[in-house]
Protein backbone atom coordinates (compact mmCIF):
# COMPACT_ATOMS: atom_id res chain seq x y z
CA UNK A 1 0.00 0.00 0.00
CA UNK A 2 1.47 3.54 -0.56
CA UNK A 3 1.25 5.57 2.45
CA UNK A 4 1.06 8.96 2.16
CA UNK A 5 1.82 11.73 4.30
CA UNK A 6 0.11 15.10 3.42
CA UNK A 7 2.64 18.37 4.58
CA UNK A 8 1.56 20.57 1.57
CA UNK A 9 -2.28 21.09 3.14
CA UNK A 10 -3.52 19.03 -0.17
CA UNK A 11 -7.46 18.98 0.33
CA UNK A 12 -9.12 15.67 -0.74
CA UNK A 13 -12.23 15.99 -3.28
CA UNK A 14 -14.22 13.68 -2.10
CA UNK A 15 -15.62 11.12 -4.42
CA UNK A 16 -19.78 11.47 -3.62
CA UNK A 17 -18.72 15.19 -5.16
CA UNK A 18 -17.77 13.33 -9.06
CA UNK A 19 -19.68 11.77 -11.59
CA UNK A 20 -18.44 10.51 -14.43
CA UNK A 21 -19.98 8.44 -17.47
CA UNK A 22 -18.90 6.94 -20.33
CA UNK A 23 -20.10 7.88 -24.06
CA UNK A 24 -20.57 4.74 -25.97
CA UNK A 25 -20.74 4.29 -30.07
CA UNK A 26 -21.71 0.81 -30.82
CA UNK A 27 -20.67 -0.48 -27.97
CA UNK A 28 -17.53 0.84 -28.00
CA UNK A 29 -16.16 3.49 -25.08
CA UNK A 30 -15.25 6.73 -27.66
CA UNK A 31 -15.52 9.60 -24.63
CA UNK A 32 -16.58 10.38 -21.07
CA UNK A 33 -18.52 13.26 -19.63
CA UNK A 34 -17.98 14.94 -16.08
CA UNK A 35 -21.63 15.37 -14.88
CA UNK A 36 -21.26 16.41 -11.69
CA UNK A 37 -17.76 18.42 -10.21
CA UNK A 38 -18.63 19.96 -6.94
CA UNK A 39 -15.39 21.45 -4.74
CA UNK A 40 -18.13 24.02 -3.20
CA UNK A 41 -17.62 22.09 0.28
CA UNK A 42 -13.15 22.89 -0.29
CA UNK A 43 -11.76 26.19 0.53
CA UNK A 44 -9.91 26.96 -2.94
CA UNK A 45 -8.27 29.80 -4.97
CA UNK A 46 -10.82 30.87 -7.18
CA UNK A 47 -7.96 30.96 -10.12
CA UNK A 48 -7.12 27.34 -9.30
CA UNK A 49 -6.91 25.18 -12.60
CA UNK A 50 -9.12 22.16 -12.32
CA UNK A 51 -7.94 19.33 -14.73
CA UNK A 52 -9.12 16.16 -15.43
CA UNK A 53 -7.21 13.15 -16.22
CA UNK A 54 -8.31 10.11 -17.76
CA UNK A 55 -5.50 7.03 -17.59
CA UNK A 56 -4.71 3.89 -18.86
CA UNK A 57 -1.59 1.90 -18.63
CA UNK A 58 1.03 4.19 -20.50
CA UNK A 59 -1.62 6.50 -21.60
CA UNK A 60 -3.20 9.46 -20.45
CA UNK A 61 -4.95 12.35 -21.41
CA UNK A 62 -5.74 15.55 -19.70
CA UNK A 63 -8.63 18.00 -20.03
CA UNK A 64 -8.96 21.65 -18.98
CA UNK A 65 -11.91 22.10 -16.66
CA UNK A 66 -11.46 26.31 -16.29
CA UNK A 67 -10.96 27.42 -12.57
CA UNK A 68 -12.33 26.21 -9.15
CA UNK A 69 -14.10 29.42 -8.88
CA UNK A 70 -15.65 28.92 -12.92
CA UNK A 71 -15.63 25.34 -13.47
CA UNK A 72 -15.86 24.77 -17.69
CA UNK A 73 -17.99 21.53 -18.30
CA UNK A 74 -17.29 19.95 -21.99
CA UNK A 75 -20.09 18.37 -23.38
CA UNK A 76 -17.94 15.34 -23.84
CA UNK A 77 -14.20 14.55 -23.95
CA UNK A 78 -12.88 12.14 -26.17
CA UNK A 79 -11.07 8.92 -25.51
CA UNK A 80 -10.75 7.47 -28.80
CA UNK A 81 -7.04 7.97 -29.04
CA UNK A 82 -6.64 5.64 -25.62
CA UNK A 83 -6.07 2.27 -26.17
CA UNK A 84 -8.56 0.10 -23.95
CA UNK A 85 -10.74 3.00 -22.76
CA UNK A 86 -13.33 1.05 -21.80
CA UNK A 87 -10.81 1.05 -19.16
CA UNK A 88 -10.09 4.11 -17.80
CA UNK A 89 -9.51 5.47 -14.58
CA UNK A 90 -9.90 9.67 -13.85
CA UNK A 91 -7.78 11.76 -11.26
CA UNK A 92 -9.44 15.62 -10.74
CA UNK A 93 -6.50 17.83 -9.55
CA UNK A 94 -6.43 21.74 -8.90
CA UNK A 95 -3.64 23.30 -8.86
CA UNK A 96 -2.29 26.88 -7.94
CA UNK A 97 -1.44 28.84 -10.42
CA UNK A 98 1.54 30.81 -8.70
CA UNK A 99 3.73 27.73 -7.51
CA UNK A 100 2.46 24.68 -9.31
CA UNK A 101 1.34 22.91 -6.37
CA UNK A 102 -1.63 20.90 -6.24
CA UNK A 103 -4.04 22.26 -3.67
CA UNK A 104 -7.07 19.91 -4.03
CA UNK A 105 -7.26 16.41 -5.70
CA UNK A 106 -8.63 12.75 -6.02
CA UNK A 107 -8.05 9.79 -8.42
CA UNK A 108 -8.70 6.13 -9.47
CA UNK A 109 -12.29 7.67 -9.93
CA UNK A 110 -14.16 4.81 -11.89
CA UNK A 111 -17.04 6.02 -14.31
CA UNK A 112 -20.60 4.92 -12.59
CA UNK A 113 -21.39 2.74 -15.01
CA UNK A 114 -18.30 -0.02 -14.42
CA UNK A 115 -18.75 0.28 -10.73
CA UNK A 116 -21.55 -2.90 -10.91
CA UNK A 117 -19.20 -4.87 -13.40
CA UNK A 118 -15.91 -4.07 -11.46
CA UNK A 119 -14.11 -7.24 -10.86
CA UNK A 120 -12.47 -7.09 -7.18
CA UNK A 121 -10.46 -9.96 -7.35
CA UNK A 122 -8.75 -10.82 -10.75
CA UNK A 123 -7.88 -14.69 -11.12
CA UNK A 124 -4.40 -16.27 -12.17
CA UNK A 125 -3.09 -19.45 -12.95
CA UNK A 126 1.02 -20.34 -11.65
CA UNK A 127 2.16 -22.97 -10.70
CA UNK A 128 2.54 -22.82 -7.05
CA UNK A 129 4.34 -26.26 -6.44
CA UNK A 130 2.19 -27.67 -3.91
CA UNK A 131 -0.18 -25.14 -3.09
CA UNK A 132 -3.39 -25.14 -3.95
CA UNK A 133 -3.91 -21.03 -4.01
CA UNK A 134 -1.97 -17.84 -2.60
CA UNK A 135 -3.38 -14.13 -2.40
CA UNK A 136 -0.34 -11.75 -3.95
CA UNK A 137 -1.21 -8.03 -2.97
CA UNK A 138 0.56 -7.48 -6.53
CA UNK A 139 -2.38 -5.34 -8.30
CA UNK A 140 -3.30 -1.56 -9.17
CA UNK A 141 -2.58 -0.29 -5.86
CA UNK A 142 -1.19 -3.27 -4.66
CA UNK A 143 -4.46 -4.69 -4.77
CA UNK A 144 -5.45 -8.56 -4.61
CA UNK A 145 -4.69 -11.48 -6.86
CA UNK A 146 -6.44 -14.49 -6.58
CA UNK A 147 -3.40 -16.94 -7.64
CA UNK A 148 -4.20 -21.06 -8.49
CA UNK A 149 -1.80 -23.02 -9.27
CA UNK A 150 -1.56 -24.30 -12.73
CA UNK A 151 -0.47 -27.61 -11.66
CA UNK A 152 -4.03 -28.81 -11.03
CA UNK A 153 -5.62 -30.46 -14.24
CA UNK A 154 -8.66 -28.72 -15.67
CA UNK A 155 -8.10 -26.07 -13.20
CA UNK A 156 -10.04 -23.62 -14.80
CA UNK A 157 -12.75 -24.97 -14.97
CA UNK A 158 -12.74 -26.32 -10.91
CA UNK A 159 -12.22 -22.96 -10.13
CA UNK A 160 -15.28 -21.84 -12.29
CA UNK A 161 -17.67 -23.97 -11.28
CA UNK A 162 -16.49 -27.02 -8.81
CA UNK A 163 -18.32 -26.66 -5.17
CA UNK A 164 -15.86 -28.63 -2.88
CA UNK A 165 -13.42 -26.00 -4.49
CA UNK A 166 -15.99 -22.89 -3.98
CA UNK A 167 -16.61 -23.77 -0.57
CA UNK A 168 -12.64 -24.95 0.44
CA UNK A 169 -11.21 -21.73 -1.25
CA UNK A 170 -13.05 -18.54 -1.21
CA UNK A 171 -14.10 -18.41 1.78
CA UNK A 172 -10.49 -18.49 3.01
CA UNK A 173 -9.61 -15.94 0.44
CA UNK A 174 -11.99 -13.78 1.44
CA UNK A 175 -10.62 -13.72 5.14
CA UNK A 176 -7.17 -13.66 4.04
CA UNK A 177 -7.62 -10.70 2.27
CA UNK A 178 -9.90 -8.77 4.53
CA UNK A 179 -7.54 -9.37 7.33
CA UNK A 180 -4.36 -8.17 4.94
CA UNK A 181 -6.54 -4.87 4.48
CA UNK A 182 -7.05 -3.84 8.23
CA UNK A 183 -3.39 -5.90 9.64
CA UNK A 184 -1.06 -5.32 7.02
CA UNK A 185 -2.40 -2.37 5.53
CA UNK A 186 -3.93 0.50 7.11
CA UNK A 187 -8.07 0.88 6.04
CA UNK A 188 -7.85 4.91 7.03
CA UNK A 189 -11.48 5.02 6.44
CA UNK A 190 -14.88 2.93 6.28
CA UNK A 191 -16.54 5.43 3.87
CA UNK A 192 -14.40 7.09 2.03
CA UNK A 193 -10.85 5.01 1.93
CA UNK A 194 -7.86 6.51 0.03
CA UNK A 195 -7.40 2.97 -1.34
CA UNK A 196 -9.23 2.51 -4.32
CA UNK A 197 -9.32 -1.52 -3.67
CA UNK A 198 -10.52 -1.29 0.14
CA UNK A 199 -13.53 0.60 -0.99
CA UNK A 200 -14.17 -1.64 -3.40
CA UNK A 201 -13.92 -4.59 -0.69
CA UNK A 202 -15.90 -2.28 1.34
CA UNK A 203 -18.76 -1.87 -0.48
CA UNK A 204 -18.51 -5.48 -0.95
CA UNK A 205 -18.93 -6.78 2.13
CA UNK A 206 -21.93 -4.20 2.88
CA UNK A 207 -23.80 -6.09 -0.29
CA UNK A 208 -23.21 -9.43 1.99
CA UNK A 209 -25.80 -7.45 4.51
CA UNK A 210 -22.60 -7.16 7.56
CA UNK A 211 -21.86 -3.05 8.50
CA UNK A 212 -18.07 -2.44 9.40
CA UNK A 213 -17.94 -1.15 13.23
CA UNK A 214 -16.86 2.28 14.31
CA UNK A 215 -13.53 2.04 12.89
CA UNK A 216 -11.24 -0.25 10.96
CA UNK A 217 -8.30 2.09 11.16
CA UNK A 218 -5.88 0.14 13.71
CA UNK A 219 -3.69 3.09 13.64
CA UNK A 220 -6.86 5.14 15.12
CA UNK A 221 -5.69 3.45 19.02
CA UNK A 222 -8.78 5.13 20.82
CA UNK A 223 -11.45 3.59 18.81
CA UNK A 224 -9.74 0.22 16.86
CA UNK A 225 -10.70 -2.85 18.76
CA UNK A 226 -8.91 -5.92 17.33
CA UNK A 227 -11.94 -7.99 18.51
CA UNK A 228 -14.64 -5.91 17.25
CA UNK A 229 -12.49 -6.32 13.60
CA UNK A 230 -11.97 -9.85 13.80
CA UNK A 231 -15.96 -10.43 14.27
CA UNK A 232 -16.59 -7.91 11.49
CA UNK A 233 -14.42 -10.20 9.32
CA UNK A 234 -15.50 -13.89 10.79
CA UNK A 235 -19.26 -12.26 9.75
CA UNK A 236 -18.08 -11.48 6.30
CA UNK A 237 -17.35 -14.98 5.89
CA UNK A 238 -20.00 -16.33 7.53
CA UNK A 239 -22.65 -13.86 5.12
CA UNK A 240 -20.40 -15.17 1.91
CA UNK A 241 -21.56 -18.79 2.96
CA UNK A 242 -24.89 -18.50 3.49
CA UNK A 243 -25.42 -16.56 0.25
CA UNK A 244 -23.73 -19.65 -0.98
CA UNK A 245 -25.33 -22.12 0.55
CA UNK A 246 -26.72 -24.26 -2.23
CA UNK A 247 -22.52 -24.71 -2.58
CA UNK A 248 -22.22 -25.99 -0.07
CA UNK A 249 -25.55 -28.53 -0.18
CA UNK A 250 -23.96 -28.72 -3.35
CA UNK A 251 -20.94 -30.50 -2.20
CA UNK A 252 -22.76 -32.30 0.31
CA UNK A 253 -25.12 -34.31 -1.89
CA UNK A 254 -22.33 -35.35 -3.61
CA UNK A 255 -20.70 -36.65 -0.76
CA UNK A 256 -24.12 -38.63 0.03
CA UNK A 257 -24.14 -39.80 -3.19
CA UNK A 258 -20.93 -41.51 -3.50
CA UNK A 259 -21.14 -45.01 -3.22
CA UNK B 1 8.17 -10.71 -46.13
CA UNK B 2 5.28 -12.50 -44.08
CA UNK B 3 2.10 -11.21 -42.76
CA UNK B 4 0.88 -10.49 -39.21
CA UNK B 5 -1.27 -13.38 -37.51
CA UNK B 6 -2.82 -13.38 -33.96
CA UNK B 7 -2.20 -16.26 -31.63
CA UNK B 8 -5.36 -17.97 -31.27
CA UNK B 9 -6.21 -19.19 -27.39
CA UNK B 10 -5.09 -22.93 -28.91
CA UNK B 11 -1.35 -21.68 -30.17
CA UNK B 12 -0.75 -19.60 -26.62
CA UNK B 13 -0.53 -22.67 -25.45
CA UNK B 14 1.60 -24.36 -27.58
CA UNK B 15 3.86 -21.75 -27.68
CA UNK B 16 3.63 -21.83 -23.45
CA UNK B 17 4.50 -25.46 -23.42
CA UNK B 18 7.31 -24.83 -26.45
CA UNK B 19 9.07 -22.58 -23.73
CA UNK B 20 8.43 -24.44 -21.10
CA UNK B 21 10.00 -27.60 -22.82
CA UNK B 22 13.35 -25.40 -23.80
CA UNK B 23 13.88 -25.41 -20.33
CA UNK B 24 14.41 -28.72 -20.16
CA UNK B 25 15.31 -29.80 -23.17
CA UNK B 26 16.91 -27.02 -25.43
CA UNK B 27 16.60 -28.90 -28.78
CA UNK B 28 12.76 -29.51 -28.34
CA UNK B 29 11.00 -28.81 -31.63
CA UNK B 30 9.49 -25.91 -32.68
CA UNK B 31 5.96 -26.20 -33.06
CA UNK B 32 4.68 -25.10 -36.32
CA UNK B 33 1.61 -21.94 -35.01
CA UNK B 34 1.31 -20.87 -38.44
CA UNK B 35 -1.70 -22.47 -39.21
CA UNK B 36 -5.46 -21.10 -38.64
CA UNK B 37 -6.24 -23.79 -35.74
CA UNK B 38 -3.36 -21.97 -34.19
CA UNK B 39 -3.33 -18.31 -35.69
CA UNK B 40 -4.98 -16.05 -37.90
CA UNK B 41 -4.77 -13.14 -39.95
CA UNK B 42 -4.56 -9.54 -38.74
CA UNK B 43 -6.63 -7.42 -40.66
CA UNK B 44 -6.12 -4.84 -42.14
CA UNK B 45 -2.95 -6.45 -43.68
CA UNK B 46 0.52 -6.20 -42.19
CA UNK B 47 3.63 -7.31 -43.87
CA UNK B 48 6.80 -7.96 -41.47
CA UNK B 49 10.19 -9.77 -42.29
CA UNK B 50 10.53 -12.78 -40.61
CA UNK B 51 14.21 -13.19 -40.97
CA UNK B 52 15.05 -8.92 -40.06
CA UNK B 53 17.66 -8.86 -36.92
CA UNK B 54 17.10 -5.98 -34.96
CA UNK B 55 20.21 -4.43 -32.78
CA UNK B 56 18.30 -2.92 -30.09
CA UNK B 57 14.91 -2.36 -29.06
CA UNK B 58 14.80 0.77 -30.16
CA UNK B 59 15.79 -0.94 -33.52
CA UNK B 60 12.50 -3.14 -33.11
CA UNK B 61 10.19 -0.98 -32.24
CA UNK B 62 10.70 1.82 -35.04
CA UNK B 63 10.65 -1.33 -37.14
CA UNK B 64 7.41 -1.58 -35.75
CA UNK B 65 6.09 1.81 -36.12
CA UNK B 66 7.11 1.85 -39.56
CA UNK B 67 4.92 -1.08 -40.69
CA UNK B 68 1.59 -0.68 -38.52
CA UNK B 69 2.18 3.04 -39.26
CA UNK B 70 2.04 2.39 -43.65
CA UNK B 71 -1.21 0.50 -43.19
CA UNK B 72 -2.82 3.36 -41.38
CA UNK B 73 -3.20 1.30 -38.21
CA UNK B 74 -3.28 2.85 -35.10
CA UNK B 75 -1.35 2.00 -31.79
CA UNK B 76 -4.86 2.11 -29.56
CA UNK B 77 -6.04 -0.60 -32.02
CA UNK B 78 -3.37 -2.85 -31.76
CA UNK B 79 -2.05 -2.45 -28.22
CA UNK B 80 -5.17 -4.75 -26.87
CA UNK B 81 -4.56 -7.43 -29.10
CA UNK B 82 -2.44 -9.09 -27.36
CA UNK B 83 -2.51 -12.50 -29.85
CA UNK B 84 -0.43 -10.31 -31.71
CA UNK B 85 2.00 -9.67 -29.90
CA UNK B 86 2.21 -12.97 -28.89
CA UNK B 87 2.34 -14.26 -32.33
CA UNK B 88 5.38 -11.96 -32.78
CA UNK B 89 7.15 -12.98 -30.41
CA UNK B 90 7.23 -16.43 -31.66
CA UNK B 91 8.25 -15.66 -34.94
CA UNK B 92 11.47 -13.44 -33.49
CA UNK B 93 11.81 -16.42 -30.77
CA UNK B 94 15.44 -16.70 -31.54
CA UNK B 95 16.31 -13.09 -31.09
CA UNK B 96 14.23 -12.67 -28.19
CA UNK B 97 15.45 -16.16 -26.65
CA UNK B 98 19.33 -16.47 -28.03
CA UNK B 99 21.13 -19.28 -27.42
CA UNK B 100 23.44 -18.75 -24.87
CA UNK B 101 25.35 -22.24 -25.01
CA UNK B 102 26.13 -23.22 -28.83
CA UNK B 103 27.06 -26.90 -27.33
CA UNK B 104 24.23 -27.42 -25.63
CA UNK B 105 22.02 -24.71 -27.46
CA UNK B 106 20.60 -23.61 -24.16
CA UNK B 107 19.15 -20.43 -24.56
CA UNK B 108 18.79 -17.04 -22.45
CA UNK B 109 14.81 -17.68 -21.31
CA UNK B 110 12.66 -15.37 -19.10
CA UNK B 111 9.17 -15.79 -17.71
CA UNK B 112 6.40 -16.34 -19.64
CA UNK B 113 5.61 -12.93 -19.50
CA UNK B 114 8.60 -11.93 -22.01
CA UNK B 115 6.62 -13.53 -24.73
CA UNK B 116 3.21 -14.36 -23.83
CA UNK B 117 1.59 -10.97 -23.81
CA UNK B 118 -0.58 -10.68 -20.95
CA UNK B 119 -3.16 -8.06 -19.98
CA UNK B 120 -2.32 -8.93 -16.01
CA UNK B 121 -1.59 -5.06 -14.57
CA UNK B 122 1.49 -6.72 -12.79
CA UNK B 123 3.67 -7.97 -15.86
CA UNK B 124 2.05 -6.17 -19.38
CA UNK B 125 4.87 -4.22 -19.48
CA UNK B 126 7.71 -7.38 -19.55
CA UNK B 127 6.42 -8.68 -23.08
CA UNK B 128 9.35 -7.61 -25.11
CA UNK B 129 7.63 -7.40 -28.21
CA UNK B 130 4.57 -5.18 -27.14
CA UNK B 131 6.33 -3.14 -24.20
CA UNK B 132 8.88 -1.48 -26.23
CA UNK B 133 6.44 -0.24 -28.88
CA UNK B 134 4.30 0.84 -26.47
CA UNK B 135 6.35 3.63 -24.87
CA UNK B 136 7.87 4.27 -28.86
CA UNK B 137 5.03 4.76 -29.98
CA UNK B 138 4.03 7.40 -27.16
CA UNK B 139 6.78 9.49 -26.49
CA UNK B 140 9.93 11.34 -28.49
CA UNK B 141 12.07 8.50 -29.19
CA UNK B 142 15.21 10.70 -28.59
CA UNK B 143 14.53 10.81 -24.58
CA UNK B 144 14.17 6.86 -24.68
CA UNK B 145 17.39 5.61 -25.56
CA UNK B 146 17.49 4.73 -21.58
CA UNK B 147 15.04 2.21 -21.84
CA UNK B 148 15.52 0.97 -25.44
CA UNK B 149 19.14 1.40 -25.89
CA UNK B 150 19.58 -2.27 -25.21
CA UNK B 151 19.24 -6.31 -27.17
CA UNK B 152 15.80 -7.07 -28.01
CA UNK B 153 16.12 -9.66 -25.12
CA UNK B 154 16.72 -7.45 -22.60
CA UNK B 155 14.54 -6.21 -19.70
CA UNK B 156 16.61 -3.62 -17.85
CA UNK B 157 16.06 -2.36 -14.14
CA UNK B 158 15.11 1.24 -16.07
CA UNK B 159 12.05 -0.32 -17.89
CA UNK B 160 11.05 -2.44 -14.15
CA UNK B 161 11.59 0.64 -12.34
CA UNK B 162 9.70 2.90 -14.80
CA UNK B 163 7.06 0.80 -17.31
CA UNK B 164 5.22 -0.73 -13.87
CA UNK B 165 4.19 2.75 -12.56
CA UNK B 166 1.98 4.43 -14.69
CA UNK B 167 2.38 7.81 -13.41
CA UNK B 168 5.94 7.94 -14.41
CA UNK B 169 5.78 6.42 -17.73
CA UNK B 170 2.57 8.42 -18.98
CA UNK B 171 4.26 11.92 -18.72
CA UNK B 172 6.55 12.59 -21.46
CA UNK B 173 8.65 15.11 -19.40
CA UNK B 174 9.27 13.05 -16.28
CA UNK B 175 10.60 10.65 -18.82
CA UNK B 176 12.88 13.30 -20.54
CA UNK B 177 14.05 14.11 -17.04
CA UNK B 178 15.25 10.62 -16.07
CA UNK B 179 17.37 10.18 -19.17
CA UNK B 180 18.52 13.80 -18.65
CA UNK B 181 19.78 12.61 -15.34
CA UNK B 182 20.83 8.57 -16.26
CA UNK B 183 22.02 8.61 -19.82
CA UNK B 184 25.21 9.15 -20.74
CA UNK B 185 24.82 10.25 -25.05
CA UNK B 186 28.42 10.09 -25.84
CA UNK B 187 28.32 6.11 -24.71
CA UNK B 188 24.82 5.66 -25.42
CA UNK B 189 24.52 3.59 -22.56
CA UNK B 190 23.37 4.49 -19.03
CA UNK B 191 25.75 6.14 -16.45
CA UNK B 192 27.96 3.91 -14.62
CA UNK B 193 26.39 3.07 -10.97
CA UNK B 194 22.80 4.87 -11.77
CA UNK B 195 21.56 1.33 -10.72
CA UNK B 196 23.62 1.15 -7.81
CA UNK B 197 21.80 0.81 -4.13
CA UNK B 198 25.27 2.90 -2.40
CA UNK B 199 25.19 5.80 -4.72
CA UNK B 200 23.12 8.83 -3.80
CA UNK B 201 19.99 9.80 -6.01
CA UNK B 202 20.26 6.45 -7.98
CA UNK B 203 17.18 5.59 -10.30
CA UNK B 204 15.05 3.66 -7.37
CA UNK B 205 15.39 7.19 -5.14
CA UNK B 206 14.17 9.08 -8.15
CA UNK B 207 11.27 6.91 -8.43
CA UNK B 208 10.40 7.40 -4.71
CA UNK B 209 11.14 10.94 -5.05
CA UNK B 210 8.89 11.34 -7.68
CA UNK B 211 5.85 9.41 -6.41
CA UNK B 212 5.92 12.00 -3.37
CA UNK B 213 6.02 14.87 -6.54
CA UNK B 214 3.36 13.06 -8.20
CA UNK B 215 0.99 14.24 -5.03
CA UNK B 216 2.73 17.74 -4.40
CA UNK B 217 3.19 19.40 -8.15
CA UNK B 218 1.17 19.57 -11.10
CA UNK B 219 3.89 17.92 -12.78
CA UNK B 220 2.39 17.20 -16.18
CA UNK B 221 3.30 20.91 -17.07
CA UNK B 222 6.34 21.32 -15.93
CA UNK B 223 9.39 21.19 -18.27
CA UNK B 224 11.67 18.51 -17.66
CA UNK B 225 14.34 20.69 -16.66
CA UNK B 226 12.01 22.21 -14.50
CA UNK B 227 11.55 18.46 -12.98
CA UNK B 228 15.24 18.35 -12.43
CA UNK B 229 15.45 21.65 -10.39
CA UNK B 230 12.74 20.40 -7.80
CA UNK B 231 14.91 17.09 -6.98
CA UNK B 232 17.01 17.35 -3.59
CA UNK B 233 20.74 17.77 -3.64
CA UNK B 234 21.48 13.86 -3.37
CA UNK B 235 20.45 13.89 -7.29
CA UNK B 236 23.17 17.11 -8.01
CA UNK B 237 26.10 14.31 -9.24
CA UNK B 238 23.76 12.98 -11.97
CA UNK B 239 23.19 16.34 -13.69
Amino acid sequence: MKRTLNYTGRMKIKRENVSINFIRQNNNVVAFTVDKLDLNDLTLPPDGRVYVEAYYRTDLKRYDFGTAGSIRYHSSCDLRDIASPENAKFRILVANPSDGKIVAYTDRISPEESAEKKTILPVQFSDLGNEIWQVKYEGEEDSPILIINNRIPNIQNIAKQDAQFFIYVYPGVIREILSHMIFVDVLDSTTDPSTGWHGDWLNFVERLGVEPPETLNKDDKDNFSEEDAIRWISDSVTAFCDIYSNKFHEFIKKLEEMP
Amino acid sequence: MMKVRVMLPEGEQIFRDYIHNLKVNPLYTRPDLNVDYFSQEFSPEVLIDETKHFNSRMDLAEYLQNCFNSTGVKREHILPINGMWTWLAYIWFDQLAPIKNSDTKERKLGEDARYICSSNYSDYYRHLIAGPYRIYSLHNPENLQIFLYDPVHNLSDYNEQFSSRQFLISHRNIVEAFQKLYFDPQARQPKQGSQSRKKPGYIRRFVKILQQFELTYDIYTMPADRILDLLPPEFDGWK
